[in-house]
């Protein structure tokens, strides 16, 4: 089982390829807790499986999830965004951090399966995987302006 | 001579990302097709062939691995290249795709240069 120490910065380096390649954000940590999402926000998760099994959700605030959609498609900040677009490009997001970490973990877990990723929007949104799972959650800002979490919830196969 | 280009994806959104990224890569292509899944591509290649094929793995109905297998029995592709385009980035996989007849293969995230990189010998 790895570390959670390691699997925080495996998950921050994973976001941070993904944010600097394809939406140009900077992605920060902070040392602080982490701030709490309010109002409107959309969680796009994607689910594993294989040697080791799991989820891994992005949450945001839905301005925020806008921003970096809008960045993804290279839209100004003033052209108007579709939500069902906006949901697309966060699930995206997920789908595109949950393979970054994969590759990262795959000497350890060469046989793990991720599927189609999902988004929903909503208030106070969490991810949860029941009570043998191992939560690991990771707080940072992007552009020092919005708040992001990205939490890696897993259990190994055989537990 | 301009060619042709269809980006295959379940996700309109990465579709349009991918499209804005061949154009910053500097590539033009005279046309452009879209197709959700492997399935709708295999459709839209019988009736109107393509020059090259961007192709997603993970998508429903038909996943792009099939896709390739497929395309590979058609006459109508025999001249199509297909770039695959994935987060998977598993040696065996990357193998497998290949070796059933894939020309290309970009992980996701990529960059412009990623494109040209692996276009640009099918562009002449």
């Amino acid at each position: 089982m790895p570390e959670q120490m390691t699997l925080s910065d495996t998950v921050i380096e994973a976001a941070r390829e993904v944010f600097e390649t394809m939406i140009f954000m900077d992605v920060e940590t902070s040392s602080e807790a982490c701030p709490t999402i309010t109002g409107q926000a959309l969680l796009g998760s994607i689910t594993f499986k294989g040697n080791l099994e799991g989820c891994l959700a992005v949450c945001v605030s839905q301005s925020c999830a806008e921003r970096i959609a809008k960045n993804m498609l290279g839209m100004e900040p003033e052209e108007p965004l579709s939500l069902e677009d906006t949901c697309d490009a966060i699930g995206e997001v997920a789908n595109m951090v949950m393979g970054s970490i994969k590759t990262r973990l795959q000497d350890i877990y060469p046989a793990v399966e991720v599927s189609i990723p999902s988004v929903i929007t909503g208030r106070e949104l969490k991810n949860t995987l029941g009570e043998k799972a191992v939560k690991t959650v990771v707080c940072a800002w992007l552009d020092e302006q919005d708040a992001v979490e990205f939490s890696f919830l897993y259990r190994e196969a055989n537990a | 001579m301009a060619k042709s280009l269809m980006i295959v994806d379940d996700s309109a959104t990465m579709r349009k990302i991918i499209m804005r990224t061949v154009r910053m890569s500097g590539l033009e292509f005279n046309r452009t097709e879209e197709a959700g899944n492997g399935k709708e591509a295999l459709e839209k290649l019988q009736a109107s062939p393509v020059d090259i094929v961007l192709c997603d793995i993970n998508m429903p109905e038909m996943s792009g691995t099939e896709m390739v297998k497929e395309a590979r029995k058609l006459d109508c592709c025999n001249a199509t290249k297909i770039i695959m385009v994935s987060t998977e980035s598993a040696d065996d996989l990357i193998n497998g795709v290949m070796s059933d007849g894939a020309n290309g293969y970009i992980t996701k995230p990529f960059t412009p240069e990623k494109f040209q990189e692996k276009l640009a010998p099918f562009m002449n």
